[in-house]
């Protein structure tokens, strides 16, 4: 491998990327979009779940019970029923997600010490909001269980009786509990996926049918030249959004790093080359833009979404496609991103992902450079 | 016309359709994304490994253990003696969480105090922490709701009736709340549109890229007969697609369409025309087949992320919330979330529609407008 | 890089050379020499086989069958070897266009890796060569098609190769720009490189020290232009002038010792194999019509004539054999 052809590739690659700012207005926008949504308006947490009450009792007591979920910061009342009718337009036309009906005589049972119960009616469709709003729901539920029961037992025996456990939640790493905190850092490596899939899938492609390649290939330019030189400024590209991204993070967002800054551009740097070779590897095989763009989307970016624990957690995931994310170098480098943002672990730890992200991306460039052949067909 | 459009139109088929990869690419790729989605996508919560720090190891504090495993919602991984190694299997994030007891746990419960257990929550996934907080809260809770009946009985004699509150609860249209009930239905329509959007922009500016544009200039062809050329094929693509994807939805994945096929096909039809609007109107943007991609993909993640898909609207900042107004994705995920798991009609849909087909209009009438400039 | 590298003076031995694509036979066992120095001319029409071959001798597309040495190495085993030696200009003067004149002549300086010390100097020759002086900082993008070809070709010789492969070279580029381009290849052969051109213009073969005939993937005819206007066809041209020369084909295409009549210039070209015979055939027949005529003379066939002749009489060898295979 010669350095000088190396470095005209490289260098013709540089200008290239320069000499479309659309392109690469696009590579540094799209980061920095999806930053500012994930950061400001897209959240997992759940909270305002719209209520629709159908209170038959209307009693200081039903009143009460209601004003605990209303009071929440989970629940949002929405209006107030009449009927069944009601509740069910409600659901339909997504007025709430939620209904509460309280039947006649909530009061009495209660005061009576008979057994009460409500019902809770959810629109299961956004099955996640659903779950952690029954959730809130059974809580909020069970608390005013709990009080009444200590109520009736005061008024029984007048004394003051403890509940026998006192469950002491704590969190670690994301104590605020807050998905952009989990979010941003699993996103600087979506972001590297994307950019490989768009920019470096197309350039070896577009080569091809511009006709250049045929020119290229009659050269003394060696594979390995060819790849390496492409690939060092995306290479650059890659990197800048990774700094883009932290410094977003940090001043923008203030999603804490707990580990070492260091460790984290070093680990980019490890990541970076294999996604980029892998987009480039797409190149070399296709040779026609539009069927590079669609295989590496497949290839890249759905993986990295879906399966790279970046949103899903790969615990709840089934054995099958758990072992298959093991073969997705996002999965490892989200873990490596999370892991120093929130944990603020070190190499100790993280070695072994490590390790793994440097084979991974050896192989891919080595493939790469093999699958590239000099000549037409 | 009508014979150039037909040719037209078979010209571009064929251009699709030849390459046998094309013909892969285009069919197998959404069928592949729907079934990763289909099982990875998830945000139940099954499997909590979780680290046992039993300092008491007394029956109450076992028992208490069992429960927990008992819920079939948490496994064990490792019984921890030490502070350290607990802290190294949260690290290495081996475990979620940690149940600790402290010891002389049984002997508070015992002598009618409060006892301390720590639950200690791993927040990194901060959605699934909330969702392990809630289950492990009331495993414990129930726990100690029993105790304390058991002590009632004891102390007094008396067994309270009333077991305080319960709470019936009932879920509906997606009675397990199954996230891929959620996901699968509004999956088909991002890949309709991504499919659509892609070839529509690709396609348009493959030939100025090529430089076939300017025989198809100098050709009498009209602008109107370029356009429909152009999207025809995209749009057909788009239709089988989305059929073939609905098709596994039910017959597979068991997802039911509760309301009308005719309404679906219908409101497809109005979707794929802002779709294609769109892939029109940013291939008039552009010169190269990259910056149509980058361009494509610019407005595509939003898009996706904006439309209510995975991230609830009503949980944005106002000012998103508007802009989501012109997103045709946020839509078409309510009307097809609403066809096949609510059933409802175009009596609750048409704002939904009719949103759609005004956005269609827009794109379209726009794109054609400035396509008209570069062809006339 | 200097023509010592080129065995027995030859500069391109091919023997039996061949290419298939799925079935498809694109060069079908050709063989020719070319020699060091010469201006080697391809001529066929679109599809003959021109590209697929100059691809196979650059190195850039594998052979199906047959042997070939460009530079004394061998096409099959030493194919990455010959591209030290060679200089390719693609069909489609692939130069990067958004990429300026000297950014490009300083990328293939660096693939090339020519000396540091020379660099400079190669640069400037291709600029002078090249006519780019003012241009050096535009985009390749926005030159004209002679400009845009000239680059191409500077950029192909900035490492001085001793042999030179030109795929239709002047295609879609102004006339006289042509002539600007084949007095710089003849500025290159005088200075010892080999060039190997392919064209389908035929008055450009007239250029070449030699030039091969390939016609379906086969190579029909392989002389200089001299011998083969004089050697190689059977039949004789005659040149004629008359009045109403459309009318007056009508008529002559008709009679038996005439083999094929076309319009030329103001006048016909008719093709005979028997001079004596076709002229005197013509004059009683048109005569007879009132026509008048200036002259009938013999001329040396164009080289358009022999190929056509040459295309024709391989075309009828090649009917039946089709037929059978059938």
């Amino acid at each position: 491998m010669k350095f000088r052809r190396f470095r005209a590739i490289a260098r013709k690659e540089f200008i290239h990327i320069f000499r479309d700012p659309l392109s690469l207005g696009m590579a540094v926008a799209i980061p920095m979009l999806l930053l500012v949504l994930f950061g400001y308006a897209l959240t997992l947490d759940v909270d305002n779940v719209g209520m629709i009450v159908w209170d038959q009792d209307e009693t200081p007591t039903s009143r009460n019970f209601i004003s605990r979920f209303g009071g929440s910061r989970y629940f949002n009342i929405r209006g107030y029923a009449q009927n069944y009718r009601d509740v069910v337009r409600a659901l339909d036309t997504r007025n709430a997600m939620s209904a509460l009906v309280i039947p006649r005589g909530f009061e009495g049972q209660i005061g009576a010490e008979q057994p009460a119960s409500v019902q809770l009616f959810f629109d299961g469709t956004d099955a996640n909001t659903a779950t952690l709003a029954l959730g809130y729901a059974e809580a909020v539920a069970s608390e005013f269980s709990i009080e009444v029961l200590t109520r009736q037992l005061k008024m029984v025996d007048g004394r003051h009786m403890v509940l026998p456990l006192d469950v002491r939640p704590r969190v670690w790493f994301n104590a605020e509990l807050e998905s952009k905190n989990f979010i941003v850092p699993g996103l600087i490596a979506i972001i590297m996926m994307i950019i490989s899939a768009l920019l470096t899938s197309l350039t070896i492609a577009r080569e091809w049918e511009r006709g250049t390649m045929e020119q290229l290939i009659s050269t003394p330019v060696k594979s390995s030249e060819l790849i390496l030189g492409k690939l060092l400024p995306y290479f650059a590209v890659g990197m800048f959004d990774v700094l883009l991204a932290v410094l977003m993070g940090e001043f923008l967002f203030n999603v804490p790093l707990r580990g070492s800054v260091v460790l984290l551009f070093i680990m980019a740097g490890i990541f970076i080359p294999g996604v980029l070779a892998l987009g480039m590897l797409v190149s070399i095989l296709t040779k026609s833009q539009l069927m590079a763009s669609q295989m590496a989307m497949v290839l890249t970016f759905v993986p990295a979404m879906l399966l790279s624990g970046f949103v899903f957690p790969i615990s709840n995931m089934p054995k099958v496609i758990q072992f298959v994310t093991y073969l997705i170098p996002a999965r490892y480098y989200v873990a490596i991103q999370k892991g120093i943002y929130l944990k603020g672990i070190g190499l100790r730890y993280l070695a072994g992902d490590a390790i793994l992200l440097v084979a991974f991306g050896m192989v891919i460039i080595f493939l790469a450079i093999i699958k590239f052949k000099k000549t037409l067909n | 016309m009508f014979e150039r459009i037909r040719h037209m139109l078979v010209k571009e088929f064929i251009q699709i359709l030849r390459d046998p990869r094309m013909r892969y690419f285009i069919f197998v790729p959404p069928i592949i994304q729907l079934f990763i989605f289909g099982y990875a996508a998830t945000m139940d919560v099954r499997h909590i490994a979780t680290a046992v720090y039993d300092l008491d190891n007394s029956v109450a504090s076992r028992e208490l253990v069992g429960r927990f495993v008992g819920s079939g919602y948490f496994d064990i991984f490792e019984h921890v003696d030490t502070n350290e190694r607990a802290t190294e299997l949260m690290n290495r994030s081996l475990v979620r969480v940690i149940l600790r007891f402290d010891a002389g746990f049984q002997s508070s419960l015992l002598a009618g105090q409060s006892a301390p257990v720590q639950l200690i929550v791993d927040g990194t996934d901060s959605n699934t922490a909330g969702v392990v907080l809630q289950y492990g809260t009331k495993i414990a809770q129930q726990f100690s709701k029993d105790r304390f009946t058991e002590r009632l009985a004891r102390t007094l004699g008396v067994t309270p009736a009333s077991p305080g509150l319960t709470i019936q609860t009932r879920t509906w249209f997606n009675e397990n709340l199954e996230s891929r009930s959620f996901y699968i239905p509004g999956l088909i329509a991002i890949i309709v549109m991504l499919t659509t959007l892609t070839l529509t922009s690709m396609a348009v500016v493959r030939e100025k890229e090529i430089g076939t544009m300017e025989q198809v200039m100098v050709t009498p062809i009209r602008p109107a007969e370029f356009i429909l050329g152009k999207t025809v094929p995209s749009a057909t693509i788009g239709i089988i697609d989305m059929i073939i994807i609905a098709v596994i939805a039910v017959l597979w994945f068991g997802i039911p369409i509760r309301g009308s096929y005719l309404l679906l096909l219908f409101a497809t039809g109005l979707y794929l025309m802002t779709s294609l609007g769109f892939g029109l109107l940013i291939s008039t943007a552009c010169q190269t087949q990259q910056q149509a991609l980058m361009i494509t993909f610019f407005f595509f993640f939003p898009a996706v992320l904006l439309s209510g898909f995975m991230f609830p609207i009503q949980n944005m900042p106002r000012i998103v919330q508007w802009i989501t107004c012109v997103n045709p994705l946020r839509y078409f995920m309510v009307i097809i979330r609403g066809i096949f798991l609510k059933g409802i009609g175009i009596d609750i849909l048409w704002p939904q529609m009719l949103a759609l087909f005004l956005i269609g209009v827009a794109t379209l009438f726009l794109a054609t407008k400035r396509l008209h400039k570069t062809l006339a | 890089m200097t023509a010592e590298s080129v065995k027995n003076g030859k500069a391109v031995v091919v023997h039996n050379l061949e290419r298939r694509f799925d079935g498809f036979v694109a060069v079908n066992r050709i063989s020719f020499e070319v020699s060091a120095g010469e201006v080697f001319g391809f001529l066929g029409p679109n599809g003959a086989g021109k590209s697929t071959t100059i691809r196979m001798l650059c190195g850039i597309l594998a052979p199906s069958g047959g042997q070939g040495t460009v530079a004394g190495l061998d096409i099959w085993t030493q194919a990455e070897r010959i591209k030290y030696h060679i200089g390719y200009m693609s069909q489609k003067f692939s130069l990067y266009a958004d990429l300026t004149v000297e950014e490009n002549i300083n990328f293939y300086s660096g693939i090339y890796r020519i000396e540091p010390s020379r660099k400079q100097e190669r640069k400037e020759w291709v600029i002078e060569m090249a006519g780019l002086k003012e241009h050096r900082h535009s985009l390749t993008g926005t030159l004209s098609g002679g400009w845009k070809q000239r680059l191409a070709l500077g950029c192909a010789i900035l490492h001085e190769p001793p042999i030179l492969f030109l795929d239709e070279p002047t295609s879609g580029v102004d006339p006289i720009s042509r002539r600007r381009f084949w007095n710089l290849i003849y500025e290159l052969s005088g200075k010892g490189v080999t060039v190997f051109v392919t064209t389908h213009y035929m008055d450009e073969a007239e250029y070449c020290d030699r030039i091969g005939l390939i016609y379906r993937g086969e190579l029909i005819a392989c002389s200089t232009p001299e011998t083969l206007k004089k050697e190689y066809m059977p039949e004789t041209v005659l040149d004629m002038q008359c009045d109403r020369p459309q009318e007056a084909m009508d008529l002559i295409e008709k009679l038996p010792a005439v083999r094929e009549v076309a319009l030329f210039g103001k006048g016909l070209h008719i093709v005979t194999e028997h001079s004596d015979e076709a002229t005197a055939a013509i004059r009683s027949r048109l005569g007879a019509e009132g026509y008048h005529i200036e002259h009938i003379d013999v001329i040396v066939p164009s080289l358009e004539d022999v190929f056509v002749s040459l295309i024709e009489t391989h075309d009828r060898m090649e009917k039946p054999l089709e037929e059978v295979k059938r």
